[in-house]
């Protein structure tokens, strides 16, 4: 019996029976592995990357010494730990002096990623996984620039010397450390009690970096937290960079959405051509029958070829998914860290088995359909088999796609919504599949011949006819919904990280050294984002009243008014800024009202969670001096934009020149690097963030999730042309059927392919209607619930997206009608 | 061979039920050849497919090679089937999947005979398509498909061959041929015949022709000429009930 499964397997695989139904499954499978493997590895990667940030897996950090006992269990557990002490003090080179914020290394460090330590600043350097040699010490290259010393100079440090042995110029914690004011340096764990510098008092910190493998880090973790108390604090790899941390999750969500409907489009593809497949399958079942074959026997048969099916479009599945991961890592692999982490077979055994669950619960039923069928259908072709019951089919498939979702998403939760939404949105799209092919129906009453016909045609089997727009209209809508996502998503991210986005900020510059600074850059063509003043205030009442009176208690906790703020004063709007409410200033002189009143614009968000209105007047107090400032507009504020940013600004003349530092950001390309030591020798107070590294690491893994974006879509697309020529397939025969009996009525060929086209050029306009609307409305809900986009609307979608349905279903139906139209009616007849 | 007593089918329809087949009681021996005649929905088909147990009867008994059919479950039934029984249809339902030579060799390995290759390989040389074996059937002719039918019913060596319309959708030069080789098959391999058709070249051939109009066996004759040719063959004279 295998072996005639087998035969027939191949048999029906030439006769192009089963392509339909395997060609989706491969997608299912191709899909379900490539993404797989794609999101696991570029998540494994990021958790790395972001380990990086910190170091290690885990930072511990304490006010007091890691309890010994601590230490201990991790060591028994075999992870790496390193310990190191935190403390501020100055670092002093004849009578230049600065201070600085120390880490004692009390073993190797970064656990994860390295160091890089360079000779000069803003140079390359070696990468080095260690701890400075007792004597000796890194610096950032502030503190060369302050001290007017160089590698190999030798430095005070509490009662002893020491040699600075390299610039840090790479390395954790660069990220994480954006607004700390003192430069960070390096030395060794020894030298913190040789130079006697901690004494009691001192404020000091001690940290514990944590690595290994992750089962006995979680173990150790798990055994930790409990004995914390709140002034530790444990930072997991994860959190190293929030910033990154959402695009990523977000194009995550996008692509596990996306392979997941491919997978279920594919079902669909599936369950129809199984549907299809079987029905025409019952005549020889009955044959068997006839011939004695016993019900099991049939059944054998039948699920023995759909098991063969669902073997070898897995194994291509598999094999194609692996490729196609492959092929993206390999073209990524400039940007990838090394050595890449390596492949886990998980998600590729997940994608394997879930071709055979797809088979099994989209094909199955239909399968198990055709050894029903009675014997007698040799005689009386119009016995069917009793159908399975409907129910029973959409439960096998609702099951298998709840089980996919729950393997794909772990949450049980997240599972009832989707099938939930899912089932409300079927019964929604039929509904509207019905409405628009009855409004359909009554316009085209008033159409051409072509038209009237085609509608005639359609009229013959409603509910077949809503069946097909509703499949038909299924799979635009969901080919509809990825494509905008994806457009939307990556011109979200091109938008976040343009090219040129500003990768340098410049803080603590003197109001005396901003023209220095200005004709520095300007030498050298690098455009910033203006540079803005930056004066600290801190807000202490509203209308007249102190401000804890004047806002609700939920309002005082916020952090704007717990701490003091960056304030700034600008003539223009900065670029990043729209105002949405109010205007901008309208006194050109900007001159103070008669109170002594200045003009305020405050971020949207802000004065939403202060509850303060345009009209409102803030008291700040600046340095003991009091300013007060009318709101006269809310701004929205791209936060993410690169460039300096602020909650409040004011208008110009509001605060003392001579109060403010200034602050600005800009892009540096690499070769221009050595700009940084110019303005490092002419300003060297001055705070340089380099950015441009941990940018460039965004730029990758964005890329790569770009990458992976653009191929799940594709896979979206062939699923979703699988469903379209499936459905085209399983509804071939009504369509030859009644052409063919047109034509023994003797209708001429010009007339049949006429009222063909005009049919499949409807189906085309109505299911490209209903994927017009469908996605429309999907993509908002997705917008606004799912990723957090304002949702709009696509007009141009409106008239192309139902000329491709027409333009599709036209070719694709008209392709597999032709040959058959051109034989004669009787051999026609004989073949269906 | 095959027995019915008050053999009758009624279908329920949403108002009454309707009689198709009614009391039928019938007798063939073995190595007969049955003619079953009679207008369009006078019950022949029904007829048929109760006799080879494709169907159950509402009332009354079939007995087939000894096994009462009109007890036995489906699978019981496919047993019967497979261990006695050939069929030849009017659209001749070869499996399109299979070749020449597989469609014969399904009903030989359905019996579990190793030989099965072997023996269909000699039935297709019989019934003239030795050139033919590996032809899938849309690849044959009307009249070649109905040959390897014939060959495939005759495949599992049935005590009892059922024949729907063999002629029907065949050409009368092919028809005739087929008609030729149904009867030189029954000869040499002596199988008992029982065929349902409206060609009367066909059932002239028979020794035995058995009238139904609207439900009812109205005649039930004896051709004596076929009667005389196959001398083996013996007759039963049996009327309605």
């Amino acid at each position: 019996m295998r072996g005639m499964a087998w035969r027939l397997f191949r048999r029906d695989w030439q006769s192009g029976e089963v392509k339909v139904l395997f060609f989706a499954l491969m997608i299912a499978v191709m899909a379900m592995v490539a993404i797989g493997t794609i999101t696991d590895r570029t998540h494994r990667a990021m958790g790395e990357q972001s380990s990086e940030f910190l170091g290690a897996d885990y930072t511990l950090r304490t006010p007091r010494p890691i309890e010994q006992e601590w230490l201990e269990k991790g060591r028994s557990e075999g992870l790496q730990l390193t310990e190191s002490t935190g403390f501020s003090t100055v670092l002093a080179k004849g009578d230049e002096f600065q201070l600085v914020s120390v880490t004692a290394l009390g073993g190797k460090f970064p656990l994860k990623g390295e160091f890089e330590i360079a000779d000069k600043p803003f140079t390359r350097g070696q990468s080095v996984q260690a701890q400075p040699e007792v004597g000796s010490v890194w610096v950032e290259p502030r503190v060369l620039a302050v001290l007017g010393a160089q590698k190999g100079d030798e430095v005070d440090f509490g009662s002893i010397q020491l040699t600075i042995a390299g610039v840090i110029v790479g390395g954790p914690g660069q990220a994480s450390e954006m607004f700390n004011v003192a430069p960070k340096v390096y030395i060794n764990q020894a030298d913190v009690e040789r130079a006697n510098i901690i004494q009691p008092g001192s404020r000091v910190s001690y940290t514990l970096f944590i690595a290994g493998d992750i089962q006995p880090r979680e173990n150790f973790i798990d055994w930790l937290k409990p004995q914390m108390n709140k002034t530790q604090r444990l930072t997991g790899g994860k959190e190293g960079t929030p910033a990154l941390q959402a695009s990523i999750e977000r194009a995550e969500t996008f692509l596990r959405l996306a392979s997941l409907i491919s997978v279920v489009l594919a079902g669909v593809a599936i369950a129809v051509a199984a549907g299809r497949f079987s029905r025409r399958h019952y005549d020889y079942a009955a044959i068997y029958r006839c011939l004695g074959m016993q019900i099991a026997q049939v059944h054998r048969l039948y699920i023995s070829q759909l098991m063969i099916m669902g073997l070898i479009g897995s194994a291509i599945g598999v094999v194609l998914g692996l490729a196609i991961q492959q092929a993206i890592i390999v073209q990524f692999a400039d940007f990838l860290p090394k050595p890449m982490v390596p492949m886990n077979w998980a998600p590729v055994i997940a994608g394997g088995l879930s071709g055979l669950v797809v088979l099994i619960g989209f094909a199955l039923p239909a399968f198990f359909q055709i050894a029903r069928v009675s014997p007698l259908r040799v005689l009386r072709k119009e016995m069917v088999p009793q159908p399975v019951s409907s129910w029973l089919i959409y439960l096998l498939a609702i099951l298998t796609m709840a089980l996919l979702m729950w393997w794909q998403s772990g949450s049980l939760k997240l599972v009832g919504i989707l099938l939930g939404v899912a089932l409300v949105a079927f019964i929604v799209i039929r509904l509207m599949a019905w409405l628009i092919f009855k409004v359909g129906i009554w316009i085209g009453k008033r159409g051409s011949t072509a038209v009237r016909y085609g509608l005639g045609q359609l009229k013959r089997y409603p509910a077949f006819t809503i069946s097909q727009i509703t499949a038909f209209g299924l799979a635009f809508i969901i080919m509809l919904s990825t494509v905008l996502i994806r457009s939307e998503l990556l011109s979200e991210w091109q938008s976040q990280l343009p090219e040129d986005a500003p990768n340098h900020f410049l803080l603590n510059v003197q109001s005396a050294e901003v023209p220095t600074l200005e004709s520095i850059l300007a030498e050298q063509n690098v455009e910033t984002a203006g540079i803005y003043p930056m004066v600290r205030g801190r807000v202490t009442g509203l209308n007249g009243k102190p401000i804890e009176e004047a806002v609700s208690e939920e309002a005082q906790n916020d952090g704007s008014l717990r701490r003091e703020l960056n304030l700034t004063w600008a003539e223009d709007i900065p670029k990043a800024n729209t105002v949405v409410k109010g205007e901008w200033w309208d006194n050109p002189e900007h001159q103070p009202d008669e109170n002594g009143v200045y003009q305020l614009s405050i971020e949207q968000k802000l004065a939403e969670r202060l509850g303060v209105g345009i009209g409102d007047v803030f008291e700040f107090s600046i340095g003991g001096l009091v300013v007060k400032s009318k709101i006269t507009s809310f701004r929205e504020v791209q936060w993410d934009s690169f460039e300096p940013n602020f909650f409040m600004i004011l208008e110009p003349g509001a605060l003392g020149e001579n109060m403010a530092t200034y602050i600005t950001s800009f892009h540096l390309p690499l070769e221009k690097k050595s700009t940084l030591n110019t303005i490092l020798r002419e300003m060297p107070t001055v705070t340089i963030i380099e950015l441009d590294v941990i940018m460039e690491q965004v730029q990758t893994i964005l890329d790569q999730v770009t990458a992976a974006v653009e191929f799940i879509m594709l896979f979206v697309l062939l699923a979703g042309i699988a469903v379209l020529y499936a459905v085209l397939q399983a509804s071939k025969e009504e369509r030859v059927l009644s052409a063919t009996l047109l034509k023994t009525l003797g209708a001429q060929t010009k007339f049949i392919r006429m009222t063909l086209l005009s049919e499949l050029a409807l189906l085309g306009l109505f299911s490209g209607i209903l994927g017009v609307i469908g996605g429309e409305v999907l993509v908002s809900v997705l917008y606004q619930e799912a990723l957090n986009i304002e949702p709009v609307l696509h007009p141009w979608f409106w008239l192309w997206v139902p000329l491709v349905a027409i333009g599709f279903i036209c070719i694709a139906g008209w392709w597999g009608l032709k040959s058959l139209l051109k034989q004669p009616a009787h051999q026609v007849l004989r073949q269906l | 061979m095959l027995t019915t007593n008050n053999l009758t089918k009624t279908v329920k329809l949403p108002e009454q039920s309707l009689t198709i087949l009614s009391e039928v009681s019938l007798t063939v021996n073995e190595h007969d050849s049955v003619a079953i005649v009679g207008a369009s929905g006078s019950g022949k088909s029904t007829l048929l497919s109760l006799l080879a147990g494709l169907d159950t009867p509402s009332e009354g008994e079939v007995e087939l090679a000894g096994h009462p059919i009109h007890k036995l479950s489906e699978d019981e039934r496919a047993a019967v089937r497979a261990q006695y029984v050939g069929f030849v249809f009017q659209s001749f339902h070869l499996l399109p999947g299979l070749t020449a030579l597989e469609n014969v060799m399904l009903p030989i390995e359905l019996k579990e005979d190793k030989n099965a290759h072997k023996k269909a390989k000699e039935l297709l040389v019989k019934v003239g398509l030795a050139e033919r074996l590996n032809h899938y059937p849309h690849q044959l002719s009307g009249g070649e498909q109905q040959r390897v039918a014939i060959a495939r019913a005759f495949a599992s060596e049935p005590k009892i061959l059922f024949a729907d319309e063999p002629t029907g959708n065949l050409d009368t030069a092919n028809g005739d041929k087929i008609i030729d080789l149904i009867f030189e098959l029954n000869q040499q391999l002596g199988t008992t015949l029982v065929l349902v058709t409206h060609d009367d070249r066909l059932a002239e051939r028979c020794q035995r022709l058995v009238r139904l109009e609207a439900g009812k066996v109205v005649e039930d004759s004896v051709n004596q000429a076929q009667v005389v040719k196959g001398d083996t063959a013996q007759t039963d004279k049996v009327g309605t009930a």
